[in-house]
């Protein structure tokens, strides 16, 4: 046998290989099982009350800092200046007082959250934090009126492996564990225009921002909420606003204080 | 050749199809994912400063320690902390401990290591530009090093995939810092570490437990976006030079208790309460807002609280199985721990060389793990001190030697026992004290010295005994053989306690001073303040200088405080009421056993210059 008939004999049988999943799958189930609902289908549980720990930026977080203190932030020059000329007592009289507690800076609000399926495609987060409510809808969103949470598209961005790669080596070497997992992905796009920061570092209503949910379990039963964030504004910053948030899973509503906005 | 080839293969897709079809649930149900193989961390990060930027880049201010759960202990350490402290010679090159690596400044690169044949991933290492700390994370299931083997910047790490998650979990650091400006992390903190890697971003959380520091596990997150290049600025050389010429060996920069003028300063640029901006577990929850509005400065926070004394939340590095464990320290050197006191243990063709035989209580179990080194018998002891932990088997170890250098000599004519056991070697003051304790002749060193040093060399090595006046006894000597180049400290030096300087049988503060940094003087780091001349401490881990060095600044500063409160008229009473230690108990502190907090600073109250 040459070798051009060995590689022409792999190719045939990697073809088989890949199609005899369906094929078994559609013989002993007399077809494909209908696709599961994303809540069904959740590879990780984002539900529950979780609480903010501020172990990072903790400066600009529990306090307002004072106007034009934008350490960190990646603004343009469009974004120093709308910065520099934030005013709160503009904002409150304009009935803006949810400017930082939009989608681009809720998560990073001391407070607590309540994530809860509305129904078999669709998260809501609520903050106690300003009492906003986050929609996060699986499939189409809707094209309605924009708010400050704006239309949030959710998909579980799901961790494969090659195939066959936990048959052949059967998972237990190769430094792997236990695989199964993934993450939420949301995309958020139509919000009202906001602040970053509670001190008017602002983001436009061209802003789009994706998030990433993950959630880690620890030594003694606790569990992590980790929230990887991306703001991309070409109005106000001058390259990607990236930030993770971390919440601590809380067994009850231990805390949850819904609280209105304020601008100070 | 091909045929057999073509064979196997066929024989592995066969079987490969069979399980995926056998995997299909039979209720027509997707199965759950199979185990994937993980993800790739392969090649060049930079890290993303659009959090604590200022603490990342131009570094933190003093006093900023909001959002760390630090307790008590860490508090007042930090508050105590002077930056003037890192131009000392061997805090020049203090390297980043894993936790603050992860966070600071500077690209990093990640690669796989594979086993050649197999292709099984054995350990992913990621370098950091910064101060070049190097990171080993062991894929291969290895279990973590025993408690008394030494402690790094990095640390000990080992990994596994979990979800979509690297998960790591880290031992075995050295004393560091979890932000720049003083705020402490122990040598007992442990990571557990999440990487996520979407895309080109990559997350990193850790969470850092602390009994030492910590009140509750500290959490960070940092992201990394993906360089598609290398750039090729990998070095950050660093050997230490005088900073501070004239500077005394023993001044160590610090802040009294309460006199740290840059707090107040934090405090009214920022007008934030001392209850959050001085951290604690508090301060990273949401209701520190409200917290904040409401608070009154409270600078009590800034000295140590009126509470019950706190004792050491350390883990124990003595094996508790009752049996004597060996641990290679360099070259033909060994560390034997197990008998309530660390053992050296040199060996060669010239015979067995002995530094303190702990307390004897395991004499047996000593000499069996000595008999698995060497067979050469027992031929020279050397005693760190006279006390007991120090001492304890030299009965035992010297009746099961010999000094075969002796026998024939001109001494065997006029002694009929020269030769017969080891020759004990110690200062004349171990003798002194030993005679004094009423202890068995065979138990008495045999070779003593009085001044300086006692210097031999043996199995091709220089070993040094250096006489310190006055620090823990009036007898102790550090050991220093110089090939192998590890130095055995005796009491001088622990990793668990305060030092037990012994008043009543000459022990003072300021010799301990000297004699710790005699060792230091001794010591060259191998890399970035850590590695290179290897330190056996009386009790605990094995070390190297940097260890050394955070323990003579211990020393220093709670000598510094107890002598200012002495020179301000303060009794033995009013010293210990002050809690002159208050930052270092949870590291070292004891309420009971043979050497408590309140023996120790009474030790130092008697013994520092009242002028």
């Amino acid at each position: 046998m040459t070798s051009a008939n060995v590689t022409r004999q792999i190719a045939a049988y990697a073809i088989v290989l890949t199609l005899a999943a369906p094929i078994a799958r559609a013989q002993r189930g007399g077809g494909p099982p209908p696709p599961q609902s994303p809540r069904v289908a959740a590879p990780i549980d984002l539900t529950g009350y979780w609480v903010s720990l501020i172990t990072e930026d903790w400066r600009y977080r529990v306090a307002t800092p004072p106007k034009g203190d934008y350490n960190s932030v990646p603004l343009n020059p469009a974004g120093r200046k709308a910065a520099d000329t934030w005013d709160p007592a503009r904002d409150e009289s304009a009935g803006e007082q949810c400017k930082a507690y939009g989608v681009g800076g809720v998560m990073r609000l001391p407070g607590r959250l309540h994530i809860v399926w509305q129904d078999d495609r669709t998260l809501s987060i609520e903050t106690d934090a300003g009492t906003q409510v986050r929609t996060l809808r699986f499939g189409p969103t809707s094209t309605g009126a924009s708010d400050w949470q704006g239309n949030s598209q959710a998909s579980w961005d799901r961790m494969e492996g090659p195939m066959g790669a936990g048959i052949l080596f059967g998972g237990g070497g190769f430094g792997v564990g236990n695989s199964a997992g993934g993450s939420l992905k949301v995309i958020t796009k139509g919000m009202k225009p906001g602040y970053l920061r509670k001190n008017g570092v602002p983001y436009s209503a061209d802003a789009v921002i994706t998030e990433y949910f993950d959630r880690f379990e620890l030594p003694g039963g606790d569990a992590l909420l980790v929230v990887a964030t991306e703001v991309v504004d070409p109005t106000y910053l001058a390259q990607p606003f990236w930030t993770s948030t971390h919440f601590r899973k809380q067994r009850d509503a231990t805390g949850w204080k819904p609280t209105p906005c304020t601008v100070r | 050749m091909t045929q057999h080839i073509a064979k196997t293969c066929r024989a592995l897709i066969v079987v490969a199809g069979l399980a995926a079809v056998a995997a299909i649930d039979v209720r027509g149900q997707a199965p759950a994912p199979a185990p994937a193989p993980g993800f790739d961390l392969s090649g060049y990060w930079s890290p993303v400063l659009h959090e604590d930027g200022m603490d990342r880049g131009a570094g933190p201010e003093i006093g900023d320690y909001g959002g760390i759960p630090i307790n008590e202990s860490g508090r007042l350490f930090a508050l105590s902390y002077d930056p003037s402290r890192l131009t000392l010679r061997h805090h020049q090159c203090d390297g980043y401990v894993a936790p603050y690596q992860m966070r600071a400044l500077g690209n990093s690169r990640a690669w796989e290591e594979r086993d050649p044949k197999t292709h099984r991933l054995i350990a992913i290492h990621w370098f950091s530009q910064t101060f070049e700390g190097k990171r080993t994370i062991w894929m291969d299931g290895r279990p973590h090093p025993p408690a008394y083997a030494p402690h790094s910047w990095m640390g000990f790490s080992t990994g596994r995939f979990v979800g979509n998650a690297l998960e790591v979990r880290t031992t075995h650091l050295k004393q560091g810092w979890y932000r720049r400006n003083g705020t402490p992390e122990s040598d007992q903190a442990t990571l557990v570490e999440f990487f996520v890697r979407h895309g080109d971003r990559l997350t990193h959380t850790v969470v850092v437990s602390d009994p030492v520091y910590l009140e509750e596990p500290l959490v960070t997150t940092t992201d990394f976006y993906r360089q598609p290049t290398d750039h090729q600025n990998w070095l950050f050389p660093c050997d230490d030079g005088e900073q501070v010429l004239g500077r005394a060996p023993d001044d160590v920069p610090s802040y009294l208790f309460g006199q740290n003028p840059f707090v107040k300063e934090y405090r009214a640029k920022y007008k934030l309460a001392a209850v959050g901006h001085l951290g604690g577990a508090p301060s990273l929850q949401p209701e520190i807002v409200s917290t904040l509005a409401a608070a009154k400065d409270d600078l009590s926070l800034e000295r140590p609280s009126r509470g019950a004394q706190a004792t050491s939340k350390a883990a124990s590095p003595e094996p508790a199985d009752g049996e004597i464990h060996i641990l290679p320290v360099r070259g033909n050197v060994y560390m034997l721990i197990g008998d309530a006191g660390n053992i050296v243990v040199q060996v060669g063709n010239e015979g067995v060389f002995v530094v303190d035989t702990g307390t004897g209580a395991r004499a047996a179990k000593t000499l069996a793990a000595i008999r698995t080194l060497s067979d050469k018998p027992v031929q020279f002891i050397a005693n760190t001190s006279f006390l007991p932990d120090r001492t304890g088997g030299n009965e035992a170890l010297r009746k099961a030697g010999a000094d075969l250098s002796v026998r024939g000599t001109f001494f065997s004519l006029q002694f009929r026992d020269a030769g017969i056991g080891a020759t004990i070697m110690a200062h004349q003051n171990v003798q002194n004290r030993l005679n004094a304790a009423k202890r068995p002749a065979e138990a008495l060193p045999t070779d003593t010295f009085l001044e300086e040093r006692r210097r031999t060399f043996h199995n091709d090595d220089a070993i040094e005994m250096l006489w310190q006046p006055n620090a823990i006894t009036d007898g102790d000597s550090l050991v220093h053989f110089r090939r192998a180049d590890v130095i055995v400290t005796g009491d001088i030096f622990t990793t668990t306690q305060y030092p037990l300087i012994d008043v009543t049988n000459g022990g003072t503060v300021e010799g301990e001073i000297k004699a710790l940094n005699q060792i230091l003087d001794r010591t060259v780091f191998a890399h970035q303040g850590e590695g290179g001349t290897l330190v056996v401490p009386g009790h605990g881990y094995l070390s190297d200088e940097h260890e050394v060095v955070e323990y003579r600044d211990m020393v220093v500063i709670v000598r510094d405080r107890i002598r200012a409160l002495v020179r301000a008229g303060a009794t033995l009473e009013q010293v210990k009421a002050a809690r002159p230690t208050a930052d270092y108990d949870t590291r070292y502190g004891a309420t009971t056993g043979p050497w408590t907090t309140d023996m120790f600073v009474e030790a130092v109250y008697r013994t520092t210059a009242r002028k």
